[in-house]
C-alpha cells in the first residue's frame, strides 16, 4: 500500500470528481482509519457524463483497482433508475443506490447514505474519509469516496506508471481527463482531454460547433461561463480558467448559440439550484431561492428598483457558504454570469 | 446583619430581574419565531437579548446575596441553590431557587455555546419556558400586598410572559416549515 501510495504521489493523481485534491493524502488518510471505500459514478453535476462512460467502457478496471485499495468490500455509488445502476447490478458489483439529486453525490451525504441515513450532505469539523458526524451527532464510520474515473487513472497508473501519466497534462495539473461535450456539437459525447488543451481541439473531437457559439458553459452549477472569444486565448486547465473565474470541475462543456438569451439557461439552471438544496444550511435554502427570484424578476422587467444591486450583493454573500459548499458553487456560477453577461434585464422588443 | 436597606434592596433587584426577564424571555421568543427574520431589528433584538440577559446577572446576584445577608429571616446559603430547603416560606423560595437553577444553566450553555452542540443548548434554553413561571409564582407570593405598584409589576410581567409563550407556540415559522417540507422528500 505504502508503494501504491508513493506511486500515486509520484504521479500527482487529483480527484476527478471535480475538486482535484491530491488522490494520495486522501488515501493515505483514509487507510490510517481504516476507511471503507465508495466509488462514486453518480455524474452528479449538471450535464456530466463520465462516470457512466468510465462504467460502461472501463468496469474491469474501475473494480480492480478498487481491490487494490481496500481489503473489506466497497460499493459503487450510482443514481437510482440510471442505466449505470442498472449495469453495475449486472455485473454483479455491491451498489449504493442514491436519489437522483444535486446534493446527494456529494461526498459526505453519500457516506451518510451507505450507513442508512438520508442522503443529506453532513457538516464536516474533520475529513470524511477520517469519519464524520450526523446532524444529530452520531459518529458515521470513516469512509473514503473515490470519483469512477480517479479510480480508473489509479489502474491506469498501476498499469503504465507514473511517467506515462505525467506525459499527458501539464506540471501542475498532470494527466488525462475526461471531458463531457453537450449541445450545440456534432457528436456530443465524453472525449479524453488534458490540462492544456485548447478549447477548439476538445470541440473539434466532438464533431465540430454546429451552432454559432456565443459562450462555451463549463463545469455545470460549480463552474461559469466563457466568452468565445475569450476561448482562444485560455486552454482548458485549473492555472488558465483561474484569471476567469471559472474552473474546470467536473469536466463538462455546454455550447450557448447566439440565437438564445444566455440569462434564460442561467435562470433555469438558478431554477434547478434552488430546487436542489437539502434544506439543511442558511445560505443555501433562503439565498438560492432569493437569487433565482431576484434574476427572474430582473429579466421579467418587475423589479423593484435597487435589485440588480441587492443580486450582486447576495451573490457576493453566497460565496465560500454553506457545509457542503453547494451554495459557494452556485455563487461563482452566477458570478460569473454576471460578469459575462451583464445585468439581467427584459428581453428588448423589436423596434416595429 | 440586619439592616431595612438590605431589604429594600434585595425587594428592589427582584423587581427589576424579573423586568428584565420578561423583556429577555420575549426577545428570546420573537427571535425563536422568526417574527420578521429579514428586518434588521431582528439583528438588535438577538443582540438585546444576549445583553440583557448577562446584565440581568448582577440584578439577580444583588437580590440573592442582599436576601441572604440579611439576618432579619435566616435564609442561608444553601437555600437560594437548592429548591424547598428554605426554613422561611419553603414553598415560594424553592420556585425562586428552581427559577435561578434554570437560569444559572441557561447562561453558562450559552456562554458555552460554540463548545456544545446545538441540541444540547436548545434543549436547556427550552427550561427558560419552565424558570419564567416560576420566577413569577415567587415573585407573586412573596410581594407585599401593600405595595399596589410592585404586585401590579409582577402581575403584568407574568400576563406578558404568557401572552408570549402564546404566540411563540402558535406561530408559524416559514422555515422549519420549509426544512420539513425538504426534509419528507425523497433522500433514500
Amino acid at each position: 500500500m505504502t508503494a501504491l501510495l508513493d506511486l500515486l504521489l509520484a504521479a500527482g493523481l487529483t480527484g476527478r470528481g471535480g475538486a482535484d485534491f491530491p488522490t494520495a493524502t486522501k488515501l493515505r488518510l483514509a487507510q490510517r482509519h481504516n476507511a471503507m471505500l465508495i466509488v462514486n459514478a453518480c455524474d452528479g453535476e449538471l450535464d456530466a457524463a463520465k462516470d457512466a462512460w468510465v462504467i460502461d467502457h472501463h468496469l474491469p478496471e474501475v473494480l480492480a483497482a478498487a481491490e487494490r485499495l481496500t481489503r473489506t468490500p466497497f460499493t459503487v455509488a450510482a443514481h437510482r433508475d440510471s442505466a449505470t445502476l442498472t449495469r453495475l447490478r449486472a455485473a454483479g458489483v455491491d451498489t449504493l443506490a442514491v436519489p437522483p439529486r444535486y446534493v446527494s453525490s456529494e461526498e459526505s451525504a453519500l457516506v451518510r447514505l451507505a450507513h442508512g441515513g438520508p442522503a443529506r450532505p453532513v457538516m464536516r469539523f474533520t475529513p470524511i474519509a477520517a469519519g464524520g458526524r450526523d446532524s444529530a451527532g452520531r459518529r458515521l464510520p470513516p469512509t473514503l469516496v473515490l470519483n469512477a474515473e480517479t479510480v480508473w487513472r489509479i489502474w491506469q497508473i498501476i498499469e503504465y506508471g507514473a511517467d506515462w501519466f505525467r506525459s499527458y497534462g501539464t506540471q501542475d495539473e498532470p494527466g488525462p481527463r475526461l471531458v463531457t461535450v453537450v449541445d450545440g456539437v456534432r457528436r456530443p459525447g465524453v472525449y479524453s482531454a488534458q490540462a492544456g488543451d485548447p478549447f477548439a481541439g476538445i470541440l473539434d473531437r466532438a464533431g465540430g460547433l454546429t451552432v454559432a457559439a456565443q459562450t462555451l458553459w463549463l463545469g455545470g452549477l460549480g463552474g461559469g461561463f466563457l466568452r468565445t472569444a475569450d476561448a482562444h486565448h485560455a486552454t482548458w486547465s485549473r492555472n488558465s480558467l483561474a484569471p476567469y473565474g471559472i474552473r474546470p470541475g467536473a469536466g463538462t462543456v455546454r455550447i450557448l448559440g447566439t440565437e438564445k438569451d444566455p440569462w434564460q439557461e442561467v435562470l433555469r439552471a438558478l431554477d434547478y439550484a434552488a430546487g436542489e438544496t437539502a434544506g439543511q444550511c442558511g445560505p443555501c435554502m433562503l439565498t438560492l431561492p432569493a437569487v433565482r427570484d431576484d434574476v427572474a424578476a430582473l429579466l421579467r422587467g418587475t423589479a423593484q428598483a435597487g435589485t440588480a444591486e441587492q443580486l450582486v450583493r447576495r451573490t457576493a454573500e453566497l460565496g465560500g457558504r454553506g457545509a457542503c459548499h453547494y451554495p459557494d458553487g452556485v455563487a461563482g456560477f452566477l458570478a460569473s454570469a454576471l460578469d459575462v453577461f451583464g445585468t439581467p434585464g427584459p428581453e428588448e422588443q423589436p423596434c416595429r | 446583619m440586619s439592616s431595612p436597606w438590605l431589604w429594600y434592596v434585595s425587594r428592589a433587584c427582584g423587581v427589576v430581574t424579573l423586568v428584565l426577564l420578561t423583556l429577555v424571555a420575549v426577545l428570546g421568543m420573537v427571535t425563536a419565531g422568526r417574527f420578521r427574520p429579514h428586518s434588521p431589528l431582528s439583528a438588535m433584538a438577538i443582540g438585546l437579548h444576549r445583553s440583557l440577559a448577562l446584565g440581568m446577572t448582577v440584578f439577580l446576584a444583588c437580590h440573592i446575596l442582599t436576601a441572604v445577608f440579611d439576618t432579619y429571616v435566616h435564609l442561608g446559603w444553601l437555600s437560594p441553590l437548592v429548591p424547598f430547603t428554605s426554613h422561611y416560606h419553603r414553598l415560594w423560595v424553592g420556585f425562586g431557587a428552581i427559577a435561578f437553577d434554570i437560569f444559572l444553566a441557561v447562561i453558562v450553555t450559552s456562554l458555552l455555546r460554540q463548545r456544545l452542540s446545538t441540541r444540547v443548548w436548545r434543549a436547556v434554553h427550552w427550561f427558560a419556558y419552565a424558570m419564567a413561571p416560576a420566577a413569577v409564582a415567587h415573585g407573586l407570593m412573596m410581594a407585599t400586598t401593600s405595595q399596589p405598584v410592585l404586585l401590579a409589576t409582577t402581575i403584568a410581567c407574568g400576563l406578558t410572559l404568557a401572552c408570549g409563550t402564546l404566540w411563540r407556540w402558535s406561530s408559524h415559522d416559514a422555515d422549519a416549515r420549509r426544512r420539513a417540507d425538504i426534509a419528507s422528500e425523497e433522500w433514500t
